[in-house]
């Protein structure tokens, strides 16, 4: 049996706390360890054991919900649902170019050679196949 | 030696013991309740720290020895109150080194970590051993009533230091019945706090083991309560309920101690900022009800969370009610 699905937030980071929740699942999500069927804990239950205002978790779960993985049903929680892989948008692709593009830079500056950068990418992009 | 020196000095070595013991019953993570880097338990600030505080508590052993010894004999029941001066002494010892420590805080810890598995909100199955104890008042009340003719028309309720009876009951039902009735009720009490702890608390092992203990205590409190519900036909004596319960205190004490200090434990995730005295906990931003206590074995609550002041107020009233139906 494979161990549960966990994510982690740092407080102390400048992304919102909510932003990584909504990161956090979408890698497990992107990656299957999250399957269709799935239920995810209640936003009172994530919201204690994170530590953070139920907003926060309630929002984040609202994204995801509203990018088609969860079903929230008042009062069952959350549960994954089976989604289609949608064609991305012209405008999307040009956002995550531009996010890409910044990271990419900030790796530059930091010393990581373009070959390295590549691979990584690469590496990850297979590793989130579900 | 009389009884009631007896008791003063085993209330002296056990509070001594268990004040010695408080800069120990932590996590490594803390020292006097103030978030700590890895190691400063084994540096010479740290320890200097545990070595002044304990000076302190030893001194006020001594100290309280001795007055217990020479009051015993005149004033019994004021021998048994200046018995806890370790106690007293402990407590201003932990907040003069707390204050001293902050210079040397660790930075907060901003990780936070969760499962996404929904269970962990079930209770464990054998929270139903729990309800078994409940029979033992009633089977005792049982007995009472079958042998109502045997209970003298008046009976001890209430015994000082010495061991001596110093209250007395007639024989009404209420009086007859209410330590069984305050007895249930405590004990009602202690599952609805393990189940409020449960719900109201993070998941990690210590809720379940914190459960565990309220369990045993269950049990422990249906045992003395029917030992003392029965005192009306049953002679038990009342030394055997204080070494029950300083046994009972000990290995609740040791079993706590050895879950605390095990490292293999996750430790909570809380500010040192929201900790007040090192022991208040009050953080408006923080949903759980109950955090994990710093200093000990066990939860507090989070004076920061509306909802806990309303449970406060619910097993405030309860206890209140249980006091009157006592009387």
């Amino acid at each position: 049996m494979p161990p549960p699905a966990k994510i982690r937030i740092d407080l102390n980071s400048a992304v919102p706390a909510y932003r990584q929740i909504v990161d956090a699942v979408r890698v497990l999500l992107v990656e299957g360890a999250l399957p269709p069927g799935s239920e995810l804990p209640s936003v009172r239950r994530l919201a204690m054991d994170l530590g953070v205002h139920f907003n926060t978790v309630g929002e984040a779960y609202r994204e995801l919900a509203a990018e088609g993985w969860l079903d929230l049903r008042h009062g069952r929680g959350a549960t994954v649902i089976a989604r289609g892989s949608p064609a991305a948008r012209p405008e999307q692709l040009q956002e995550f170019r531009t996010r890409l593009r910044s990271l990419v830079a900030q790796m530059r500056s930091e010393g990581v050679a373009p070959a390295r950068i590549a691979a990584e990418l690469r590496s990850l992009t297979e590793s989130l196949k579900p | 030696m009389n009884s009631a020196l007896f008791l003063s000095l085993l209330v002296v070595a056990f509070t001594g013991a268990f004040m010695l013991l408080v800069p120990h019953f932590s996590s490594p993570r803390y020292l006097f309740a103030v978030t700590v880097p890895a190691g400063f338990r084994a540096s010479e600030p740290g320890r200097a720290a545990i070595r002044r505080y304990h000076w302190w508590v030893v001194r006020a052993i001594a100290a309280s020895a001795v007055i217990v010894a020479t009051m015993a004999q005149s004033w019994p029941d004021l021998a048994v109150v200046l018995a806890m001066l370790p106690a007293i002494a402990g407590v201003a010892s932990f907040l003069r080194e707390r204050s001293k420590l902050q210079g040397y805080a660790a930075p907060p810890p901003g990780v936070r970590e969760a499962d996404l598995a929904p269970d962990g909100d079930h209770l464990p199955r054998w929270i139903a051993l729990a309800l078994v104890p409940l029979a033992l008042p009633l089977a005792a009340a049982a007995y009472l009533r079958a042998h109502w003719s045997e209970i003298p028309e008046r009976f001890p309720v209430h015994w000082g230091a010495a061991g001596e009876p110093n209250r007395w009951a007639g024989k009404t039902p209420a009086a007859v019945y209410g330590p069984l009735l305050s007895g249930a009720g405590m004990m009602l009490f202690l599952l609805l706090l393990g189940l409020a702890i449960f719900y109201g608390s993070r998941r990690a092992p210590q809720r379940t083991a914190i459960l565990k203990i309220l369990v045993a205590c269950v049990y422990f409190l249906g045992f003395i309560f029917t030992g003392v519900g029965l005192m009306p036909v049953v002679r038990v004596p009342i030394a055997a309920f204080l070494v029950a319960t300083f046994l009972f205190a000990a290995a609740v004490i040791a079993w706590g101690y050895k879950i605390v200090t095990d490292p293999a434990q996750p430790v909570e995730a809380t500010l040192d900022q929201y900790w007040y005295l090192g022991s208040i906990y009050c953080n408006p931003q923080d949903p759980a009800i109950f955090v994990q206590k710093r200093i000990g074995f066990g939860y507090t609550i989070n004076f920061g969370n509306r909802m806990s002041w309303l449970l406060l107020g619910s097993f405030l009233a309860g206890m209140l009610g249980l006091v009157r139906v006592a009387r």
